[in-house]
């Protein structure tokens, strides 16, 4: 009914009255007249299933129309689609990609990886190891050793890493 | 899975919504949205075995990704730039409208789902295409009726597989309580759950299979029990119950009618289809999950199996629970650090000697493995043999629950025995030694109940006994229980003591994590008992449904109480194919094999069972097919089983093919194994004569800035500094173009 490819009917309502409960204040419940609706980030962020995901800031960025975390109906629609099993893997690697890449650059580079380790050891490893990790990372991946990961490295990468598809799952 | 037609479905319906419009001006952070899959997932992907559906989008994907790469590159040039040439990106646009309307629906559906745009843009691509396709059909033809009665049909059919998949979905079990687990505990502990739900599933069908086809027709002609219930019953499965329809002893062997207008119901046909039918629906079902596992997790064996960068980009999305992601960072900080040591002393060769003690520390724990696994079943099988005359000797009718007690003890103390090993035993991966850890217990347990059907064909049912197929089916029975019994009581108990202990001693022991792979193999032993049983004693995949029922909740509540979430990673989609793939190989050829044994070449007891009489199973179906020949109507039957199933022409002919298909695709497989090296080593140079070029480029062009500082006062040195410049730009190009010439000649080799 909102034209989501991988997601049921059933499933479709119930992300809707999710969508509807995080602020039942701005929106309607009738979206026959499709308004224009966005929700603030900080109340996607608090979501149950996301406010503890170290990367919710990025995910929400991402999906959202103008890169600021604010979502519409449709966003939240699709991220949830592209979150969900049935989603094909290259869509999930295409937008994993664009949530490691924080700088929105359509590269990751050592920056972008560092922010990545940095949000997932949560300050653990000390600055040192963290680069040598980047460089790791870009040594073992970086297909045409630009320095910097493509779509095309990542996604040659995630050819090799059958747990991804299982492990980019959000479940709602 | 769900269907493009479902897809279609709702893509329809969202027509009906208004949808904004959206403005032709897209902001350059969308531009990114427009990149698709890259052109070489043909080469590189091993799903390329796959449907023709597949390969049309995949080229759509391709043709349109260079037009959005060649796009994506003006837009790296100019990275202040907002707005977008927007009669470039119509073009584009048009010219993928163009692409999409020759496609049948069901491909551009697929084409158009697996483009990674918002959904308002799908939406819209959709309208586009629809309108597109409208004006050019007013040229076409009608459809005459009887494609447009198909259409209505397989329209109907697929809205009937909707709604059926649709309840199927609404039915399924225990979604909520795998989000939990799954945000506490994350997808590894999640695998071994979602593999108890898939062999509950079996279990289900084989029950309403045997209920619907054997049970109840059983049902409808009843025979007095005379004997007395006592509650031991539910324990050792003899006494009441032995002449209930949980045996194969009470089936009547005579053809059930119900007046004289009923349809006659050959219950021995019955019996035998029925069985076969639920083992050939499993065999299928297990061959096609098994193949879906492979395809999709066909690792190329590469550098990055031990890399870090799985690490740092398969973080589990799914573990949601605070505590757990805390651990969870916690974890993945310290195999990190593991990982980033392990690449230091990777370089670290082993001295002879070292070798050499590895070597023989290997070969001891093999030695003693086996010869644990062997002592074990010589044991079973001597406590077998003796078992008669044991059970002659004491009266109490609970003695016959001794073999299935050792063979439980059996199974609880030797895997914990075999995990000791690790402390003698270095290997070079965990991975390693946990696949090794599972064929030493699998091997155990294949050998038990191996042992255990050997005695069963060759000494149970040859001793001429009253009714050995029921003794079988009690015997399983009791098997089954027992084990059962034995895991409700380590969950239950064993595991909170463990935890209790590790309270006590908080420093060393720390509290337990589940470990999948004994819990894997335990379900897949009890299964294959299930297999086997289910011929003896058609009831037994009810009793196995409401076991693993129990197990889900019960293993679950220790999870919850007495676990803590894994800290090593486990590579779970590998070992679900493995597992797999272990249920299929020993565990449902052995039971194939069994039952085939069974079928022909044991004498079923002759005053008992639906196959009472005859000289062998089998003759069930000679004797039908020879009913069959008399009557002029089913003559095809006979034939196909004459020509087809009972003529080794035609299997050695069908071998032959597989054969040869098998090898032509292994070929293939090797000659895609060549051309992702050269193409890796493809991507290589290129990256260098990127770099190459680069430095070049900076070179001129800091050569042209003081050339023409300099040019004011010196003109004429300019005309000759150019000159080598340009002279050096073509040798540059004259390099690239030579070594570009070397790399396309070496596919062609």
């Amino acid at each position: 009914m909102f034209g989501v490819p991988e997601l049921d009917e059933g499933v479709q309502k119930g992300l809707f009255y999710r969508y509807q409960d995080l602020a039942p204040q701005l929106v309607p419940l009738d979206y026959t007249s499709c308004p224009d609706v966005k929700v603030p980030y900080e109340l996607i962020g608090s979501m149950p299933e996301l406010k503890d995901n170290p990367f919710r800031q990025r995910i929400a960025q991402v999906f959202s129309d103008d890169g600021d975390g604010h979502m519409t109906l449709d966003n939240f629609l699709d991220m949830f689609s592209v979150m969900s099993e049935m989603a094909p893997r290259d869509l999930k690697a295409y937008y994993a990609f664009k949530i490691y890449d924080f700088n929105d650059d359509g590269y990751i580079c050592a920056w972008d990886l560092e922010q990545t380790v940095t949000k997932l050891t949560r300050g653990e490893l000390s600055a040192e190891e963290v680069s040598l990790v980047c460089e790791k990372v870009l040594g073992e991946a970086d297909g045409d050793h630009d320095g910097r990961l493509s779509l095309e490295d990542f996604q040659n990468m995630i050819l090799r890493a059958p747990d991804f598809l299982s492990t980019f799952h959000i479940r709602i | 899975m769900f269907s493009d037609d479902q897809l279609n479905e709702i893509i329809v319906e969202a027509e009906n919504v208004p949808s904004r419009v959206v403005p032709e001006k897209t902001p350059v952070n969308s531009s990114f949205s427009m990149v698709s899959s890259i052109s070489d997932i043909d080469v590189t992907d091993s799903q390329s075995f796959g449907n023709p559906d597949d390969k049309k989008s995949k080229q759509l994907l391709r043709f349109s990704t260079s037009l959005n790469e060649s796009f994506l590159q003006t837009l790296h040039r100019s990275p202040g730039s907002v707005g977008i040439d927007t009669s470039h990106e119509n073009i584009q646009g048009q010219k993928l409208i163009a692409s999409l309307i020759p496609m049948t629906s069901r491909d551009r559906i697929k084409a158009i789902r697996s483009q990674p745009r918002t959904m308002e843009e799908k939406r819209n691509l959709k309208k586009m295409v629809d309108k597109e396709k409208s004006k050019q059909s007013h040229r076409i033809l009608e459809f005459n009726c009887c494609a447009q009665c198909l259409n209505s049909v397989s329209q109907a059919y697929r809205r009937s597989k909707n709604s059926l998949s649709e309840l199927l979905s609404y039915i399924s079990l225990w979604q909520k309580t795998f989000k939990v687990i799954g945000g506490k505990f994350g997808t590894s502990v999640l695998s071994y759950f979602n593999f108890l739900r898939w062999l509950l599933k079996f279990n289900i069908f084989s029950f309403i299979v045997t209920f619907s086809f054997i049970i109840i027709p059983q049902f409808t002609v009843p025979e007095k029990n005379t004997l007395q219930f006592t509650g031991l019953e539910f324990f050792t499965g003899a006494g009441y119950f032995q002449d209930t329809v949980m045996y194969y002893g009470f089936y009547t062997n005579s053809t059930v009618q119900h007046g004289s207008s009923g349809a006659p119901y050959n219950m021995q046909l019955a019996y035998i289809f029925t069985i076969g039918a639920c083992l050939i629906v499993c065999f299928f079902s297990l061959l096609f999950s098994m193949a879906r596992y492979f395809r999709n997790n066909f690792i190329n064996p590469h550098i990055y199996s031990r890399g870090i960068t799985k690490l740092i980009f398969c973080w589990d999305f799914t573990v949601t629970h605070e505590r757990a992601v805390k651990l969870k960072q916690k974890n993945l900080s310290t195999e990190i650090r593991e990982n980033l040591s392990e690449i230091r002393q990777e370089n670290v060769k082993l001295t002879l000697n070292q070798q050499l003690i590895h070597v023989l520390a290997h070969l001891a724990a093999w030695v003693v493995s086996t010869g644990v696994a062997i002592a074990c079943c010589v044991a079973v099988y001597y406590l077998a043999e003796n078992n008669s005359e044991f059970l002659k000797n004491h009266q109490n009718p609970g003695a016959v629950l001794l073999l299935p007690f050792l063979v439980s003890c059996i199974n609880l103390a030797t895997p914990r025995l075999y995990s000791l090993f690790r402390l003698v035993e270095r290997y070079e991966t965990p991975r390693r030694e946990v696949y090794i850890l599972l064929i030493r217990n699998i091997f155990l347990k294949i050998s038990i109940i191996g042992i255990l059907c050997y005695y069963w064909l060759n000494i149970v049912a040859q001793a001429g006994e009253e009714c050995w197929e029921t003794l079988i089916g009690q015997e399983i029975y009791r098997l089954l229980l027992m084990d059962f019994v034995f895991s409700l009581a380590d969950s239950l108990l064993g595991e909170f003591l463990r935890r209790l202990i590790g309270m006590q001693f908080p420093t060393s022991l720390g509290l337990q994590e589940f470990d999948i792979a004994r819990n894997v193999l335990e379900l897949i032993y009890a299964q294959t008992l299930v297999w086997i049983g289910t011929f003896f004693c058609p009831l037994l995949p009810f009793i196995q449904m409401i076991s693993l029922f129990i197990m889900f909740y019960v293993k679950n509540i220790s999870l919850m109480m007495n676990f803590q979430p894994p800290s090593k990673a486990w590579r779970a989609s590998q070992m679900m194919t493995f597992f797999i793939f272990l249920l299929f190989f020993p565990s449902f050829t052995g039971v194939l094999c069994t039952l085939a044994i069974t079928i022909w070449r044991l004498k079923p007891s002759a005053d008992c069972g639906p196959f009472r009489g005859l000289p062998f199973f089998i003759h069930s179906i000679y004797s039908w097919i020879d009913t069959l020949s008399k009557r002029p109507g089913y003559l095809w039957v006979v034939w196909i089983y004459q020509n087809l199933i009972g003529s080794v022409h035609f299997f050695f002919i069908l071998t032959l093919i597989v054969l040869i298909i098998t090898y032509l695709y292994w070929q293939i497989t090797e000659g895609r194994k060549i051309m992702i090296r050269l193409l890796h080593e493809q991507i290589i140079n290129e990256g260098k004569d990127k770099m190459f070029l680069i430095e070049k480029l900076a070179k001129l062009q800091d050569m042209e800035k003081r050339a023409n500082t300099s040019s004011f006062t010196m003109e004429r040195r300019d005309v000759e500094q150019t000159s080598p410049l340009h002279v050096r730009e073509h040798n540059a190009a004259h390099d690239l173009r030579f070594r570009r010439s070397v790399q396309e000649e070496n596919p062609k080799v």
